[in-house]
């Protein structure tokens, strides 16, 4: 028995016979030229890349469709064409042409493109192998893949009933086939010093790819250990995928919407992923962020468009640009502030920069039209009064005009984040579609402790009694005005802060798609009742510490 | 000659998908299509086509690209590819 160490690379625990990478000519694989070579290379990517799409992973797909470009790239074959007129085998002049763009991609110097330079290399290796009517590799029965480094495109190949581990003497946490394990959930280790040398001959190998280590030829005990901890890994699994598809609920069934926070593409794909029912804040500050002008009406419309496809019928709120002397953007002067907090910022803009708003508004409208969204609901961050709603309102009339309407019909909530829109919720509750009170800015406020203030760090919890007696003034408002309240502050996300909230009666908690998991337990063990006799008690208490240890002993963080 | 400059914002620059989503668009059209990193070396171009050309420039999020074009369909193949790439190029959307 031998262990090696080496850089966990994909969880779980496999113990399995090695299978060498190697490649053997297939049975009178006859050697092609180079075009047939690339056809057949090409007819293979793209049967990978509709095979993984088809089995519900189009991102790892999209990696195969870009190599399929890559394979019939005129910078790359052009390079092969010269040296194979220049009297060079098929196989060794694409080879060459791919380890020189390769090579060209690692020089800049950037770690993505380095990754790529794998994938360049992955595609000419897969021309030179159809060049020499090479077959893909196959695997007889379950395996370890033991190899120097290999490429995603044979992991992807590979049959994956049979691919039991990975285990690598090359290669990073963040290459390809590492990605890709970790897709699969097969497990793998990475980066191993002397494992070729030390598997050569080996019956048996164990990967352990939650600790980093591979045992060479373990006994009986290491084997038994290994086999316990792969059971044990994939009833974690089973579990987390259960939770995954349950809905945010109390004991006793009462429910709430479960929805996310997110601020770009990526992270809508992620919300869907993890089971999110709706956006509960939609920040679209990325369409503004990193531009040296501000960004059109067809540009935002096909960019908040790309997004709400991506979220299918899952309702969104779109909360409208929220910038401040704070976050300031290069083509929107703002004068400085001694408290951009307190300052022009959020729908304050408004008198300063009215087309910002109003474009805004048309490109949402837009882009709800072009993704078959009948309802979307935007959020007014800052409103302060019935004045600042109708300032709004107004805008966004104006706006549909502009855009025809076209059977969209907008329904205009605000973010209780003021807290003269707290006191007034009453007034707001008849005129606002819904509220979502946003718990950062607004403890900030009640507190009148400066969020970006370390010193202050202590008085930024939303559990202060304050703030929870300002949510339970919001919720009844809006009920006496029949709409929802949502929370999408980091409080929802806090498994204490949620407990509360669904005690404080709150219809729908957003938050990071990550915290789902945390919120979803500590609701399943508290009743309604429960949780309404802990926010009662917490509201009498002296400061937010006491609330955190009242409702702590509830989630087993106290 | 038609020429704009956009900036990309996809987080992980014009790499793998992005490139790809890129490539796939320019080739659609007659005219030849090229495009420049000003941001890493504006006396570089490369052809919008080749997706090795464009992962060539090394482009990442905030990267100034230049698109530029001379042919039939120049105007309109320089003005839609600056919309996709302004638009994200689809990053994210389901397949």
């Amino acid at each position: 028995m031998r262990r090696l160490r080496g850089i966990a690379a994909a969880p779980g625990v496999a113990a399995a016979p090695p299978y060498r990478l190697a490649f053997d000519a297939g049975p009178g694989g006859a050697r092609l030229d180079l075009d047939a070579a690339v056809e057949v290379a090409v007819a293979q990517l793209d049967a990978l890349a509709a095979r993984l799409a088809a089995a519900g992973r189009p991102d790892e797909g999209a990696i195969f469709d870009a190599q399929a470009l890559l394979a019939q790239d005129e910078e790359l074959l052009g390079a092969a064409r010269t040296s194979v007129a220049a009297g060079e085998g098929v196989d060794a002049a694409v080879v060459a042409a791919g380890e020189e763009a390769a090579t060209m991609l690692a020089a800049l110097d950037d770690e993505t493109l380095a990754a790529r330079a794998a994938d360049v290399r992955d595609v000419a290796a897969r021309i030179a192998r159809a060049a020499r009517g090479e077959a893909p590799p196959r695997l007889e029965r379950p395996s370890v893949l033991v190899a120097a480094d290999v490429a995603p495109s044979i992991t992807a190949e590979l049959d994956r009933s049979l691919l039991a581990g990975i285990a690598l003497e090359g290669g990073s946490r963040t290459s390809h086939a590492a990605i890709l394990a970790r897709a699969l959930g097969i497990p793998a280790v990475v980066g191993i010093p002397g494992l070729l040398a030390a598997v050569e001959g080996a019956g048996e190998l164990i990967v352990d790819g939650t600790s980093g280590e591979v045992i060479v030829e373990p006994d009986a005990a290491a084997r038994g250990h290994a086999i316990a901890a792969g059971d044990a890994h994939r009833a974690q699994l089973a579990r987390d995928l259960a939770l995954a598809t349950q809905p945010l609920a109390l004991a006793g069934g009462h429910r709430l919407v479960l929805a996310a926070n997110i601020g770009s593409p990526e992270e809508a794909a992620r919300a869907v992923a993890a089971g999110a029912e709706a956006v509960g804040l939609f920040r679209t500050e990325f369409a503004f962020l990193e531009r040296a002008a501000a960004p059109d009406e067809a540009t935002q419309a096909a960019a908040y468009a790309s997004v709400l496809r991506t979220l299918g019928p899952r309702p969104v709120v779109m909360r409208l640009l929220d910038v401040g002397g704070d976050k300031p953007l290069p083509y929107l002067p703002m004068p400085v502030e001694a408290n951009p907090f307190l300052g022009v910022r959020a729908i304050r803009l408004v008198h300063a920069h009215r087309e910002i708003m109003a474009t805004q508004l048309r490109a949402i409208l837009r882009a709800s039209r072009a993704a078959g969204v009948a309802e979307p609901r935007i959020m007014a961050p800052m409103v302060a009064d019935l004045a600042d709603l109708r300032e709004v309102r107004g805008l966004l009339d104006e706006a549909l005009a502009a855009t025809g309407g076209d059977g969209v019909a907008p329904r205009l909530g605000i973010m209780v984040e003021v807290p003269s829109a707290v006191l007034v919720a009453d007034q707001l509750a008849r005129e606002a579609a819904f509220f979502s009170v946003g718990t950062n800015d607004l403890t900030q406020y009640l507190l009148a402790a400066d969020r970006t203030n370390p010193a202050l760090a202590e008085r930024q919890d939303p559990l202060h009694p304050a703030v929870l007696r300002a949510i339970a003034r919001v919720v009844a408002a809006a009920g006496a005005g029949g709409i929802e309240v949502a929370v999408c502050g980091e409080m929802g996300g806090d498994p204490a802060g949620a407990l509360l909230l669904a005690g404080l009666g709150v219809d729908e908690l957003s938050m990071d798609a990550g915290a789902f998991g945390g919120v979803k337990r500590a609701l399943a063990g508290v009743t309604l009742a429960e949780a309404r006799s802990l926010a009662g008690a917490a509201l009498e208490l002296d400061d937010a510490a006491a609330v955190r240890r009242l409702v702590g002993v509830r989630v087993g963080t106290a | 000659m038609p020429c704009v400059t956009v900036t990309v914002r996809n987080p992980s620059g014009l790499h793998a998908r992005p490139a790809a989503t890129f490539v796939k668009a320019a080739a659609a059209y007659a005219t030849d299509v090229r495009i420049t990193n000003l941001t890493r070396d504006a006396a570089r171009s490369a052809s919008a086509k080749s997706i090795l050309g464009v992962m060539g420039l090394g482009v990442s999020q905030g990267h100034e690209l230049q698109i530029e074009a001379d042919g039939e369909d120049a105007e309109r193949a320089v003005a839609e590819l600056a919309a996709l790439v302004e638009g994200g190029l689809g990053e994210s959307l389901p397949a």
